[in-house]
C-alpha cells in the first residue's frame, strides 16, 4: 500500500469477527444471521449499492412478491444493523491466512464524492448534462456521469463516472453541501477477520455466447436482464416496449437454456433457475398484455422447488404456451422481427420458421468471481468454475480453506430461497468456527 | 369526499398531550401509486386533525424512506406515525425500528395497509381506490392518536433448543445449535440416528455411501457434550409457548426448551396396488432398489430374485406431480401436485449404476421431464445417456402401462419424442420412481398447530425470505419435513433453522408484543363470563371472594385474542393497543369519509 494512494489518515484496520465478500442476498443474509448472534461483521460490495442481482429483478417467482419489497428492508436492516459495516464501491484484495485469523486490503473506489457529506438531494444528478447508458437498467434507460446508483440504493451517496465526466463541474455547483471532489482518490484498508464468507454471486453468460443466436447484434432479441426491467413497476419504460421501435409485443418467445446445459459453451450445467424465471416473466407479461402470445421454448422445465410445479401449472392455464423445441438459430427480418428455426422434439418433429416481435435468451450463470484469481487463501474453484466444497453433502457450505466459507450462488446456481437457506448455513459454520478456534472475542 | 372540518370530532380527553401525526404514503414503486392518487392521499391526510406532516415517497422502506420519519421526529416534532404501505406482515417491524432510531416509541406507530387491500384489489377504479385509502388513513390516525406508548413483554428463554428428528438434517441442527452455544436435545422415535440416509446407498453426485456419512455425523453428535440424544423418544405433545415449550416423549420426563426445530423427514410415496403394476413380481419402488443394489453380485446380468433381467425400465413421477382429474386422489382426496425434485437424479445415478455393474442390461428411462438440476447432476444425466440409457417421454395423461401378454412382460410407453408413437418395450423389471410424501407428525402438529401448506407438507412463515421459520414463534424447520430436498440442502437448511434458535435463545430473554389483555380493575365485577370465552387456559384467574372477587391476568399465557373482551359486561377489559375506543373512532371515521 503506497500513502499517495489514499485520500485520507482513516486507514485504521477494519477488525471483525466475519468478513462477508459479496452484498448480495446470500451475503446480506450471513451478515444479518452472525450479527444477530453478537459478531462483528464487514460486507465488501463491488458495486456502489448492495442488493446485488435480486434488488434489480422485477418479482420473484414462485410468491410473485415485487422484488424491491422484499429486498429493500434487508438492505436496510443490514445498514442500520450496529454490528454490521458496509463498504460498497470496494473491492477486496487477496486474502492472506495469519495465524488463525485472515487478512486483507481493501481498495474504496473513489466516488469522487465526500461520502459522509453527501445527503443523497440528487441535485448533482439533476445538473450534470452527460447521459450514459444506465447499467441499472440494463442499457434500456440513460443515467447521468454522476448519479445516485437508483432509488432504493443503499448507501443514497452519489458516483462519479469519471469515464465520461467531462469535467464541466456543473455537478459541483449545484451540490448544497459541496461534497463533490474531483480529485479524489481510492483508498486502501486494512482488514483482519476471524472467518470469511464468500457470496460472490454470479453473473450471466453472454449473449454472444451462441453465434446463432445473433450475437448480440438482433435489437429484439433481450437478455432475462432487460425483460426483468421492463416488467419492474418502476423499471425503464414503466411498460412493456421492445427496444427496435418502441411497439408492444404482441408475440415474445423464450428460448431456454440458452447458453446452459450445452459442453461447447464451457457451461455443461443446468443454470437452475432460468426455467423458473422465464416461467414468471411469462405470467408477468401475460398479465401486462393480455392478448399477447408467449411462448417458451424448452428440453425439460425444471420446477423442482416448493410450489414451483404448481407455479408452472397456473402458468399453462393462464395460456402460456410451452413447446418441446430446440431452437437451432434466431436472425430477423428487416423490421427487426425475430425469426426462431426451432426443430420440434414432438408433434411431427418438424422444422419449422416462426417470427416473434420479442424474443428473451433464457442466459444461464457463470460464477461472479474466480478464488483462485482472487487470491482468496486456499479457497480451489470447481471444475464449473464457482468455489469448491468439499463437504458438498454434510457441509456444503465450507471450501477448501478451514475458515472460509461459502454462501448463495457462489458456489453454483441456486434460486434467492436456497441461497438463503445456504447463508444461515454459512452463517453457522462460520459462528461454529470462531468458538471452536477460540476467536470468540477480538484483540 | 369530505374536507378538513368534517372529521368525526376526536374524542380525545382535555389530559392529552400535544399529539402530532406524521403521514407517509407509499408508491410501492408504482404497485400502488398507478392505481392511488398518492399525491393526493398525502394532502388530504395532511388535512386532517393532528397531522403536522403527510408525505408520499417511493418506496418507504427504503433507506431514505425511513430517514423521512426519523428526520419529522426530530424536526417537527412527530410523536405519531401512519405509514400507508404494504401488508404489515412485511414492513410494520421495519417502521417500527426507524421510530425507535427516531428516539419515539415504537408502538406509537399504525401501519395501513393500502397495497393488498386496495392497489392490488381496486385497480379499475382509481378514484374509488383513492378514497378507499383515504378512509384507511383516517381510521389508521384516529387508531394512533388513541395510542399509549408500550413496552415489549419480556419472557425468560431456556437457552436449550428441542430438535425433532434424529435424521441428517436434525443431526445437523443439533451440531450447528451446539456450536453456537446452546444446549439441545435431539428427539428421535427410531432406535438409531440417521434417519433414511443410511438406506439411500450411495448418494448423488459425490458418491459417497450414505452409511457412512451418517455414521461420521453420528459420531460427531455424540462427542458433543451439549447434545443430549433420546432414541426411542417419539415426540407425543409439545406445551407451552416461545422460551418455555415442553416436549413430551418417551419414557422421560418433560424437556424444557426455548425453541423447537422439527427436521422430521419424509416418508417414501407407496404407490397403490396396481399402480404401474405395484405390488406384482414385476416391479420394484427406486428406495428398494437402490437400497438393495450393492448387495447384489456383480456380473453382465442384473439377477433380481432369482431373475436375470435383460431389460430394465424407470419411470419417473410416480406419485409425484400428479394432476387433478388424471392421477387418482390420496388419501385425503388430494393429488401430489409437487416434484419431488430428487428422483431425476437419483433414477439416473441409479441407472448409471447398472450400466456399470451390469454392462449387458439394457436401460430404459421413462420420463415427463428429466430435472437433474443441481450441482453435479447434469453430469449424471449425461452420463447415464452415453451409456447407453434410452430414453422415453411420456405425458402426464398418457402414462405408461405394464401389459402381460404372452411370455414376456412389455411396458407401453406412448413416447413424445418419437411424436406420439406407441412402443413395447420389454420388461423383466420396472422401477418406480417414487418421491418423498409429507409424514403424519399428528399429535405433535396438533398439539402446537403448525401449519401445513396445501401440499400437505410443513409451511415455512414466507417461501422466499423466511424459508426456515414457521408461523409459530420459536419454532424452526429442517429438512424434508417442510418439501423435498436432497441431503446437501437439508443440512444447509438445518444450519439456517438453527441460526434462527441461537438468535432467539442465546440472549436468554425474549421479547414479545404487548398486545395482550390488560384490566381496569375498577370496572370488573367478577362475574367471570371471560373465563368462559377464553381459550387459553390460566390467562384469566379468579381471586377474592363476594363482591371483592377480581379477574386476574396472566400476561405469559395471553394471546391476545380478545374474545374476553367481547363478553365483558362492564367494559373492564381491553387489548392494549387494540383498544374499544379505537376502533370505534376508526369505525366512524371510514364512515365519514
Ligand atoms: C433474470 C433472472 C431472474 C431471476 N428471478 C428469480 C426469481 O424470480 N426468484 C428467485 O428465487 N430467483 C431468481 N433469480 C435468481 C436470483 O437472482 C439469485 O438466486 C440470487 O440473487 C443470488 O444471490 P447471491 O447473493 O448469491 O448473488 P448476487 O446477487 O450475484 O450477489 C453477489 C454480490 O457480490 C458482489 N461481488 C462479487 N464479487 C465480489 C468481490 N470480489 N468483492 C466484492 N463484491 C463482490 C457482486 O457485485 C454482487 O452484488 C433470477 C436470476 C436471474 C438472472
Ligand atoms: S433451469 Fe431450465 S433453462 Fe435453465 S439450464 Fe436448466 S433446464 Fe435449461
Ligand atoms: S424429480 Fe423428476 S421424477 Fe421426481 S417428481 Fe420431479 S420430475 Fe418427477
Amino acid at each position: 500500500m503506497t500513502a499517495s494512494a489514499t485520500v485520507s489518515a482513516s486507514a485504521a484496520t477494519l477488525d471483525v469477527d466475519v468478513l462477508v465478500v459479496g452484498g448480495g442476498i446470500a451475503g446480506l443474509q450471513s451478515a444479518l444471521e452472525a450479527a444477530e448472534q453478537g459478531r462483528k461483521v464487514l460486507v465488501v460490495e463491488r458495486q456502489p449499492s448492495i442488493g446485488g442481482r435480486m434488488i434489480n429483478l422485477s418479482k420473484v417467482f414462485p410468491t410473485l412478491d415485487c422484488a424491491s419489497c422484499i429486498t429493500t428492508p434487508r438492505m436496510a436492516s443490514a445498514a442500520h444493523h450496529p454490528n454490521i459495516t458496509i463498504r460498497t464501491y470496494s473491492e477486496l484484495g487477496p486474502i492472506r491466512r495469519e495465524g488463525p485469523r485472515f487478512t486483507s486490503t481493501l481498495r474504496q473506489k473513489a466516488r469522487y464524492v465526500d461520502e459522509a457529506a453527501c445527503i443523497g438531494c440528487k441535485r448533482c444528478e439533476e445538473a450534470c448534462p452527460v447521459f450514459v447508458p444506465d447499467e441499472y437498467e440494463h442499457a434500456l434507460g440513460a443515467r447521468k456521469a454522476i448519479r445516485i446508483p437508483f432509488t432504493n440504493a443503499i448507501p443514497q451517496t452519489a458516483v462519479l463516472d469519471m469515464d465520461h465526466c467531462t469535467l464541466c463541474g456543473l455537478c459541483a455547483k449545484a451540490c448544497p453541501t459541496d461534497c463533490i471532489d474531483f480529485l479524489q482518490e481510492d483508498a486502501e484498508i486494512p482488514v483482519t477477520a476471524g472467518a470469511v464468507i464468500l457470496a460472490t454471486g454470479h453473473e450471466l453468460t453472454s449473449m454472444a455466447a451462441k453465434p446463432e443466436y445473433g450475437r448480440a447484434a438482433l435489437p429484439n432479441v433481450i437478455s432475462p436482464m432487460q425483460a426483468e426491467r421492463l416488467l419492474a413497476p418502476h423499471g425503464a419504460y414503466g411498460r412493456v416496449l421492445r427496444p427496435s421501435d418502441g411497439k408492444i409485443p404482441d408475440s415474445i418467445a423464450y428460448v431456454q437454456c440458452a447458453g446452459s446445459r450445452d459442453a461447447s459453451l464451457g457451461v455443461p450445467y443446468c443454470s437452475r433457475v432460468c426455467c423458473m424465471y422465464a416461467v414468471k416473466q411469462a405470467m408477468l407479461l401475460s398479465g401486462s398484455l393480455p392478448v399477447a402470445d408467449i411462448t417458451i421454448y424448452y428440453m425439460d422445465i425444471r420446477a423442482f422447488g416448493k410450489g414451483y410445479e404448481q407455479f408452472v401449472a397456473s402458468a399453462r392455464a393462464m395460456g402460456i404456451n410451452f413447446v418441446k423445441a430446440k431452437v437451432a438459430r434466431i436472425r430477423e427480418d428487416a423490421d427487426h422481427n425475430p425469426i426462431v428455426r426451432i426443430e420440434r422434439q414432438e408433434a411431427g418433429g418438424t422444422v419449422e420458421e416462426v417470427r416473434h416481435d420479442l424474443v428473451v435468451l433464457s442466459l444461464g450463470m457463470l460464477p461472479g468471481a474466480d478464488p483462485e484469481r482472487e487470491g482468496f487463501a486456499g479457497v480451489l474453484r470447481d471444475a464449473d468454475g464457482f468455489v469448491r466444497t468439499p463437504e458438498a453433502k454434510l457441509s456444503p457450505t465450507l471450501t477448501d480453506e478451514p475458515g472460509i466459507f461459502v454462501a448463495g450462488t457462489a458456489a453454483g446456481p441456486k434460486d434467492i430461497v436456497d441461497s438463503i437457506q445456504d447463508a444461515g448455513g454459512a452463517a453457522m459454520e462460520a459462528l461454529r468456527h470462531l468458538r471452536s478456534n477460540g476467536l470468540e472475542g477480538r484483540p | 369526499m369530505n374536507g378538513p372540518g368534517t372529521a368525526p370530532d376526536s374524542g380525545l380527553g382535555e389530559e392529552t398531550e400535544d399529539v402530532r401525526v406524521g403521514v407517509y404514503v407509499c408508491h410501492c414503486g408504482g404497485n400502488i401509486s398507478d392505481v392511488v392518487d398518492v399525491k393526493e392521499l398525502a394532502a388530504l391526510s395532511a388535512e386532517y386533525p393532528h397531522v403536522v406532516v403527510a408525505k408520499d415517497y417511493p418506496f418507504m422502506c427504503s433507506d431514505p424512506g425511513q430517514a423521512l420519519i426519523v428526520e419529522d421526529i426530530k424536526a417537527h416534532g412527530v410523536n405519531r406515525v401512519v405509514v400507508a404501505s404494504c401488508a404489515p406482515a412485511l414492513h410494520e417491524q421495519t417502521f417500527r425500528r426507524a421510530l425507535q432510531r427516531g428516539g419515539l416509541n415504537p408502538y406509537l406507530y399504525e401501519h395501513v395497509n393500502i397495497r393488498e387491500q386496495v392497489s392490488w384489489v381496486h385497480k379499475a377504479d382509481h378514484a374509488a381506490a383513492t378514497r378507499k385509502s383515504l378512509a384507511l388513513v383516517r381510521a389508521g390516525i384516529e387508531k394512533v392518536v388513541r395510542q399509549d406508548p408500550l413496552e415489549a413483554l419480556r419472557v425468560s428463554a431456556e437457552r436449550r433448543v428441542a430438535v425433532i428428528g434424529g435424521g441428517v438434517a436434525g443431526m445437523k441442527a443439533a451440531l450447528a445449535a451446539a456450536g453456537a452455544g446452546l444446549a439441545v436435545t435431539l428427539f428421535e422415535k427410531g432406535p438409531a440416528l440417521g434417519g433414511r440416509l443410511p438406506e439411500l446407498g450411495r448418494v448423488f453426485p459425490t458418491e459417497d455411501e450414505g452409511a457412512a456419512l451418517s455414521r461420521r455425523m453420528e459420531e460427531e453428535v455424540r462427542s458433543q457434550p451439549a447434545i443430549e440424544v433420546r432414541l426411542g423418544a417419539e415426540v407425543r405433545r409439545v406445551d407451552g409457548f416461545v422460551g418455555r415449550f415442553s416436549v413430551e416423549a418417551g419414557d422421560g420426563p418433560p424437556v424444557k426448551a426455548g425453541a423447537l426445530i422439527v427436521a422430521t423427514g419424509y416418508d417414501p410415496y407407496a404407490p397403490a396396488p396396481g399402480e404401474f403394476g405395484a405390488g406384482g413380481p414385476l416391479t420394484v419402488t427406486l428406495p428398494e432398489f437402490r437400497a438393495a443394489l450393492e448387495g447384489l453380485t456383480e456380473g453382465p446380468l442384473l439377477t433380481w430374485k432369482g431373475r436375470p433381467i435383460r431389460d430394465l425400465a424407470f419411470i419417473h413421477c410416480v406419485g409425484s406431480r400428479q394432476v387433478e382429474g388424471i392421477h387418482a386422489p390420496q388419501a385425503d382426496g388430494k393429488v401430489n401436485d409437487y416434484c419431488s425434485r430428487v428422483c431425476c437424479t437419483a433414477t439416473l445415478q441409479t441407472a448409471e449404476r447398472v450400466l456399470d455393474r451390469h454392462p449387458g442390461t439394457r436401460v430404459y428411462d421413462c420420463y415427463r421431464d428429466i430435472r437433474t438440476y443441481g450441482r453435479g447432476h447434469e453430469a449424471i444425466y449425461e452420463r447415464a445417456a452415453r451409456k447407453g440409457t434410452l430414453f422415453f417421454r411420456y405425458r402426464e395423461d398418457a402414462p405408461p402401462t405394464l401389459v402381460e401378454e404372452g411370455g414376456r412382460a412389455r411396458l407401453r410407453v406412448k413416447d413424445v419424442l418419437t411424436w406420439d408413437t406407441e412402443v413395447d418395450l420389454p420388461v423383466d423389471l420396472v422401477v418406480l420412481a417414487t418421491g418423498m410424501v409429507p409424514r403424519d407428525i399428528g399429535a405433535l402438529a396438533d398439539s402446537q398447530k403448525l401449519p401445513r401448506g396445501a401440499d400437505r407438507f410443513l409451511q415455512e412463515a414466507h417461501p422466499k425470505l423466511r424459508p426456515v421459520e414457521l408461523a409459530n414463534n420459536g419454532i424452526f424447520l429442517a429438512g424434508t419435513a417442510q418439501a423435498p430436498m436432497t441431503v446437501d440442502e437439508a443440512c444447509a437448511a438445518a444450519g439456517a433453522a438453527a441460526s434462527k434458535a441461537a438468535q432467539l435463545l442465546l440472549p436468554g430473554e425474549i421479547q414479545l408484543d404487548p398486545f395482550i389483555v390488560a384490566l381496569k380493575p375498577e370496572r370488573c365485577d367478577g362475574c367471570g363470563a371471560c373465563l368462559d370465552a377464553c381459550s387459553y387456559t390460566g390467562s384469566l384467574t379468579l381471586s377474592g371472594e363476594g363482591p371483592g372477587r377480581r379477574v386476574e391476568v396472566n400476561p405469559a399465557l395471553c394471546k391476545g385474542c380478545g374474545a374476553c373482551v367481547a363478553v365483558c359486561p362492564t367494559r373492564a377489559l381491553d387489548i392494549a393497543g387494540w383498544g374499544l375506543d379505537q376502533f370505534e373512532a376508526m369505525a366512524d371515521a371510514i364512515a365519514a369519509v
